[in-house]
């Protein structure tokens, strides 16, 4: 994700801990690409050595579409963290995304079932704002974060260090669920999703209101509506908008959703009822929104009925499967349409024809004119610039990590936050490192000794919040620091104090006697340094406060003293 | 394909060297170059820059515009340094002046570009690529490229400090064996090529790594050891002992260096050392440096270097038995069995780790890494030879036990360590390891200390879902060397049937599923085996898989449905007809019913297996034709295949010798007109033919390759009975597209249908209708008609072929670059 929307994947090092952030897929690539490289991370492949844990934030493939790959095909046995609704959504989609591919292209070299789901048994569920300790050290908490069905931003902590994770994430509510919320933590570091990084969105409403006038429309004139969407996730959103228009509107054409995925969307969608926004949680009890009266279960050949229809249909962007073969029944027609409400990478189907295609080539030559009218209508929930900065403003962060966008969208987004809140904020690329120091505070015990010592000695009483240098001797045991005096120290540890001193020779020549040189030094001395306590001493030494000095000569030569010094600091 | 793409090439090149147009995503653009790599492998770079001159002018433009976008930027400098690959492309851009201004370092470089890491990349790429002749080498040496180089060995960006270690390698291992004179090309003209310029690059990449080495600096010292591990690995035996002189010293310092995390990148130098002759020779002192390694580090980092030099395949048994001594240690402490060492040196440090065990974090951290790499040893077949594997045995039962809350009370140190109680990491390891030391045969001895730990660990209600499903690893992994006994089946059925019985109903998900995955597993493994069966039949496990039938997730659901197909598969005992009745009853109504895909694949993997066996299943037998309708219509693809391959297993035993026919079987025309009927009344046949125009293509492939053997065998029966079956295709819905295909391959069967026009299907409802249309084909001829070795082709072939062939992303990139800003970038 640096500098880069999409297949994201983090390594944060902090305390000494190794977190795994996400571990998203490449969509627009078939080969080895797809995946993150992990021999980058270690060469032998032992990732349970090296990572301390890895955190999901949500179920959408570029943050979770290379999880079985990592763990059952490279080899990672530790605890993998995600909320319960991701935990249960997640292998859908996986399991919709291996389908799709092997289907398409009978890849062998891909993950199976049976890893996708040896994987889902190796995640630890987390529930919002509980504090899950990893180990000794390191802690998670997760926030609510929008954007889909059980998204989470996350906390880490080790000691006093933290780092904020914020995912994909919406900091407004919508039709289903309610709007990011995190603490004011303070971390050290916040990474944070930059998707809309320069865009101030366009009211909600009047997107809806465009989606279901451009249905409606084409409904009318008897058009037939196909919606490419994931399995679960915005599509909800979509069918709850459609729901209430027929509604309101008592429109009798049939709206279908792709087999077997309306019921497990709803019964999810009831199963984590307190994930979703309020409105929705209080009219529960009388009416469930996933309930629908007009959705219906898709069938294939539903696709050949005459009159006007409305189908949601997997995968999104239209590179196989039932979307693609729907859009190839009918994309001839002019009456009818597709919206696209999503983006769609390079090499499908999606792509071309938002790019306004409308000669498409197929298989054996044949070539399928796109007549049918073509929308692309956004309706993915990030935050936008304005939220980003309120979400600044919640947690204040030291440091910003701006990832998942576009790399000039990030240079101005960067500008605006160092200039607003006067913080540092990094846009590493991929592959990149950015090193951030901290500077964490270590809780230290004062004895009680020394305390009354510095406050015998005039000093003030202890402040929180007056810091002050204070010292002593810092005794480290049994996972504990202690500040103690150096007496209580040397009886605590049973040891004896030693000193040291140093000592310097120094040659002079002068042809008087050893006493005489001795004499004049004194002398020297008690003229140049006035205030200090210069004492000549019977035992032939001279004494600058602690300083010794003595002079000594060797029989053959005389006249050569050395003057011997020695001090000890003090 | 080839000329279509270049004929769009110059459109291509004007767009992407337009900076007022959008740039295309990187993917785009790195899946352009991935087509000119393969276009620059078939031919060489000047060609493609003669037939293509708007190449060039790409690369001018890009090089003269002050505007251009990093992406293209970079994309350019990859470009440049293909076309260059070949010498007769490097000297047609040499001439042009193109190389020295991209490559050269004095000219872009000043512009912000450098500062973005894809360009700093695409340039290191483009000159990988370039690299790969005299010529090109020539030019790096003379234009003082080597300096930039080496800066970036720095870089923030681990994909540049990687991609700029390979090239250092790369450049050592061309140079060198000119340098030192033993090149096998020793023409006048290669020996002219060593001039001073590469004398004086080599000796600089050589100095900057000792320099690099005796850094204080752990981040200039990183990838100074990555270079020379690799150097070591790729490069020829002149260089490694030139080399490994200037960086003894170095090395040897960095050995007793503490307090950092070196560790893992000495070793690999060190191992990669040990891999040559520097090894066995004495001044190069490669394995006293593992050896000082060994007693220099923390005791984590001591037992990583143990683990690598255990991992050697040449090693003196003395460092050998002394790096088996510091991974075992750790363990044996904990368990109070260190009285096998005699060496002082290693004991020396017991008193600080003994310290480090006694803490939480520091121990389980000591542990894991010790345990891990017991286990991969074990997995590699590392002989442990100083200790005995009884002895690794004991002591990892009794950290289990531990771990578990369970203290041997021979062990004295062990309240010393309450805080490994209860720790998941430390009994997933431990487990690994007793799972894997069933490799040595000395391990029968603890064979009954196993089973005991391990049953604790299943029946301690505190064990994690994880650690449960280690403990059914390492279980089938001793069942599969213990011979049977009647201890063996009471433990069995007495001690594992009842806890797995409780596991089944778990509140977890994951223990329930992983359970009945062990209980299919060691049904299997334990093929054949009467006391085994009769045990699972009589203590009511079948009646608990039953009732996993109706669990509420999919998962389990089809872990039953494996679990329970495979205690009939493997079933001597004469079962009574209604148990088999009442299982094949249950699965029909997980395969109308389910709608999670998992448990019906489950069933109709089942009903296969059962087919294979010998034994007849008389409730399948009746079922068949069900079957084959409920999963031929099913929705999910892999469902239909897991059909037609029942379907294919039906075929082989009704139409063949094969393995799994009945004995005494003897093919004859009344047999195969017989089978063949047979096939038709069940379905089979009608089940190929729909399944052969299915929308998801490996249905198709499957049924056409059952059709295509269908084809030989009536090939191979011709003049028998068998081939005038024909088939009423009006019947059936997937008959219209057989008629579709049949009437166009011989119009003359039909007035209805004209010799010269494609039939359309409207056609084909009038000649259902038309009465001299004979209302029955044979199956010879429609077979015939087909042409299924041409979809067989097709098939083969990825469904996204076209959508992802060059020309589509061609005009996909021609038609992004005028698109708004607001389309290209969003996501889900």
């Amino acid at each position: 994700a640096g500098q880069d929307v999409g297949r994201s994947c983090i390594l944060v090092s902090i305390g000494g801990k190794n977190i795994m952030l996400d571990c998203g897929m490449h969509m627009g690539y078939n080969d080895d690409r797809r995946f993150p490289d992990f021999s980058y991370i270690t060469q032998n492949g032992r990732l349970t050595d090296y990572l301390d844990c890895v955190i999901i934030s949500h179920f959408h493939l570029d943050h979770c579409g290379a999880l079985p790959y990592m763990s059952e095909m490279v080899g990672y046995d530790g605890p993998i963290y995600m909320t319960h609704p991701t935990k249960a959504i997640c292998p859908i989609l996986l399991e919709d995304f291996r389908k799709i591919t092997v289907d398409k292209k009978g890849e062998t070299n891909f993950f199976t079932s049976q890893m996708i789901k040896d994987c889902m048994k190796k995640v630890v569920p987390l529930n919002l704002h509980q504090t899950v300790q990893v180990d000794d050290e390191l802690e998670i908490k997760a926030y609510y974060a929008g954007h889909v069905l059980g998204a989470a931003m996350v906390q880490i902590k080790v000691g006093s260090e933290s780092v904020v994770y914020t995912g994909d994430y919406n900091m407004t509510p919508d039709r289903h669920l309610g709007a990011a919320w995190i603490d004011k933590c303070r971390p050290d570091i916040l990474i944070t999703e930059s998707t809309y990084a320069t865009t101030i969105r366009d009211s909600k409403r009047c997107r809806e209101r465009d989606f279901l006038k451009k249905v409606h429309e084409t409904i009318e004139r008897g058009g037939k509506v196909l919606i490419p969407v994931f399995a679960l996730g915005r599509a909800q959103e979509l069918c709850i908008l459609l729901e209430t228009f027929w509604e309101r509107m008592n429109l009798k054409a049939p709206i279908y959703f792709s087999t077997g995925l309306t019921e497990k969307a709803n019964h999810y969608y009831k199963l984590f009822i307190t994930w979703t926004n309020q409105k929705i949680r209080k009219t529960f009890v009388q009416r469930n929104m996933f309930e629908f009266k007009h959705i219906k279960a898709f069938d294939r050949s539903y696709a050949d009925n005459p009159g006007p229809m409305v189908v949601f249909a997997t995968p999104g962007m239209l590179h196989a499967g039932q979307s693609l073969q729907i859009f190839k029944k009918w994309a001839g027609n002019e009456k009818n349409m597709v919206i696209m409400p999503g983006y769609c990478v390079q090499g499908t189907v999606g792509h071309k024809i938002l790019n306004g295609q409308k000669k498409l080539e197929m298989e054996g030559r044949a070539t399928l004119e796109v007549k049918l009218q073509v929308e692309y209508m956004s309706f993915s929930a990030h935050a936008d610039a304005k939220g980003i900065m309120q979400l600044i403003r919640m947690a204040e962060p030291h440091n910003i990590l701006l990832v998942h966008g576009e790399a000039k969208k990030m240079a101005f987004l960067k500008d605006k936050i160092e200039q607003e809140f006067n913080i540092s904020c990094y846009m590493p690329a991929n592959g990149e490192t950015t090193t951030v120091t901290t500077n964490p505070s270590v809780p230290v015990d004062i004895s009680l000794n020394l305390l009354k010592r510095e406050m015998a000695l005039g000093g003030p009483l202890p402040d929180p919040k007056r810091p002050r240098t204070m010292h002593g001797t810092l005794i480290m045991k049994d996972n504990s620091l202690r500040l103690v005096s150096p007496e209580q120290a040397l009886k605590e540890l049973g040891l004896s104090e030693h000193q040291l001193r140093f000592t310097c020779r120094v040659h002079l020549q002068d042809p008087h006697s050893d006493t005489d040189t001795l004499s004049r030094i004194y002398s020297h001395l008690k003229s140049v340094l006035k205030g200090y306590a210069v004492q000549h001493l019977p035992d032939s030494t001279v004494m600058v406060e602690s300083i010794v000095l003595k002079v000594s000569s060797s029989a053959e030569e005389p006249d050569l003293k050395v003057v011997l010094l020695s001090w000890c600091f003090q | 394909m080839d000329s279509e793409c270049l004929s769009l090439l110059p459109s291509v090149c004007e767009v992407l060297a337009d900076s007022k147009l959008l740039p295309p995503d990187d993917t785009s653009l790195e899946k352009l170059l991935d087509w000119f790599k393969d276009l620059t492998s078939q031919d060489d770079g000047q060609s493609l820059l003669q037939h293509q001159p708007c190449l060039l002018q790409f690369l001018y433009s890009v090089m003269e515009s002050e505007v251009v976008d990093p992406i293209i930027f970079s994309f350019s400098l990859k470009l440049a340094g293909l076309l260059a690959a070949e010498e007769s492309g490097f000297c047609l851009l040499q001439e042009k002046g193109v190389l020295v201004s991209m490559f050269v370092p004095d000219g872009w470089h000043v512009l912000g570009l450098w500062k973005n890491a894809s360009v700093r990349c695409g340039w290191l790429q483009g000159l990988w690529n370039m690299l790969q002749h005299p010529p090109a080498m020539d030019f790096f040496c003379r234009n003082g490229i080597i300096t930039l180089v080496l800066n970036l060995q720095n870089d923030e960006s681990l994909f540049i400090t990687s991609l700029t270690n390979q090239i250092l390698a790369h450049i050592l291992n061309c140079s060198m064996p000119r340098v030192l004179g033993n090149d096998t090309d020793s023409t006048a003209e290669g020996q002219a090529l060593v001039s001073s310029d590469w004398v004086s690059v080599t000796t600089e990449i050589m100095s900057h790594m000792s320099r690099s080495l005796a850094s204080e600096d752990q981040a200039v010292i990183l990838p100074g050891l990555r270079l020379l591990a690799i150097v070591l690995t790729q490069c020829g035996d002149p260089l490694k002992r030139l080399l490994w002189k200037h960086v003894l010293e170095p090395l040897e310092v960095l050995a007793i260096r503490k307090g950092d995390s070196l560790t893992p990148p000495m070793m690999a130098v060190l191992q990669a050392a040990a891999r040559t002759p520097l090894y066995i020779q004495p001044e190069c002192r490669v394995e006293a440096l593992m050896n000082v390694m060994l007693y220099s580090r923390n005791t984590n980092e001591s037992v990583l270097c143990a683990a690598s030099i255990l991992l050697l395949e040449k090693c003196s048994e003395v460092l050998k038995s002394r790096a088996t001594d510091v991974i075992l240690l750790p363990v044996l402490c904990i368990t109070g069995t260190q009285q096998h060492f005699h060496e002082s040196d290693v004991l020396s440090g017991h008193d600080l780790l003994l310290d480090l065990l006694a803490q939480r974090a520091s121990c389980i951290s000591l542990l894991t890494q010790s345990l891990s790499s017991i286990a991969e040893l074990i997995c590699k077949k590392k002989s442990l030879d100083s200790v005995s594997i009884r002895l690794i045995g004991s002591a990892v039962i009794s950290l289990l036990r531990i771990c578990i809350g369970h203290y041997p009370s021979t062990i004295l140190q062990v309240g010393n360590f309450p805080h490994l109680i209860g720790c998941c990491k430390i009994q997933r390891c431990g487990l690994d390891v007793l799972g894997s030391l069933t490799v040595y045969e000395e391990s029968m001895d603890l064979i009954q200390e196993a089973f005991a730990i391990i049953l604790q660990y299943m029946q301690s209600p505190d064990s994690h879902a994880t650690v449960l499903k280690k403990a059914h690893q390492a279980a089938l992994k001793w069942f599969s060397i213990c011979s049977p006994s009647t201890d063996l089946w009471r433990f069995v059925s007495n001690d594992l049937f009842s806890v797995l019985k409780k596991h089944v109903c778990d509140g977890r998900w994951e223990v329930r599923d992983s359970t009945l995955e062990f209980i299919a597993q060691l049904t299997s493994a334990l093929k054949g085996n009467s006391e085994y069966t009769e045990a699972l039949h009589t203590n009511g496990m079948i009646s608990v898989l039953f009732t996993a039938l109706s669990d509420v997730e999919a998962y389990v659901q089809a872990s039953a449905v494996a679990a329970l197909g495979e205690a009939l598969t493997t079933t001597n005992l004469p079962l009574c007809t209604s148990l088999q009745e009442e299982i094949v009853s249950h699965l029909l109504t997980v395969l109308a019913q389910d709608a999670e895909s998992f448990p019906r694949r489950a069933a109709l993997k089942v009903f296969t297996s059962w087919l294979k066996i010998p034994q007849t299943f008389a409730a399948l037998d009746q079922s068949l034709s069900s079957v084959f309708s409920l999963g031929g219509n099913d929705c999910d693809w892999e469902v239909k295949i897991h059909t037609l391959e029942l379907a294919d297993v039906l075929m082989e035993k009704s139409l063949s010798h094969c393995p799994y026919a009945v004995q005494g079987y003897e093919p004859s025309e009344r047999c195969t007109e017989q089978a063949l009927n047979k096939l038709m009344d069940l379905g089979t046949l009608g089940l190929l033919f729909k399944c052969l125009f299915d929308c998801d293509r490996p249905v198709s492939q499957k049924a056409c390759a059952l059709l295509l053997k269908l084809r030989a065998f009536m090939k191979q029966t011709s003049g028998t009975d068998g081939n005038d079956l024909a088939l009423e295709i009006c019947r059936y819905n997937w008959g219209e597209e057989i008629l579709h295909r049949y009437c166009s391959k011989r119009p003359e069967q039909s007035d209805c249908v004209s010799n010269d026009d494609e039939v359309s299907y409207e056609q084909i409802d009038i000649v259902k209708c038309d009465p001299c249309w004979p209302k029955e084909i044979s199956l010879c001829k429609i077979l015939d008609v087909l042409d299924l070795d041409e979809m067989q082709h097709t098939l083969s072939l990825s469904s996204d072929h076209v959508i992802n062939s060059p020309r589509s992303l061609m005009e996909d990139i021609l038609f992004v670059a005028h698109q708004s800003e607001d389309n290209v970038v969003d996501c889900y």
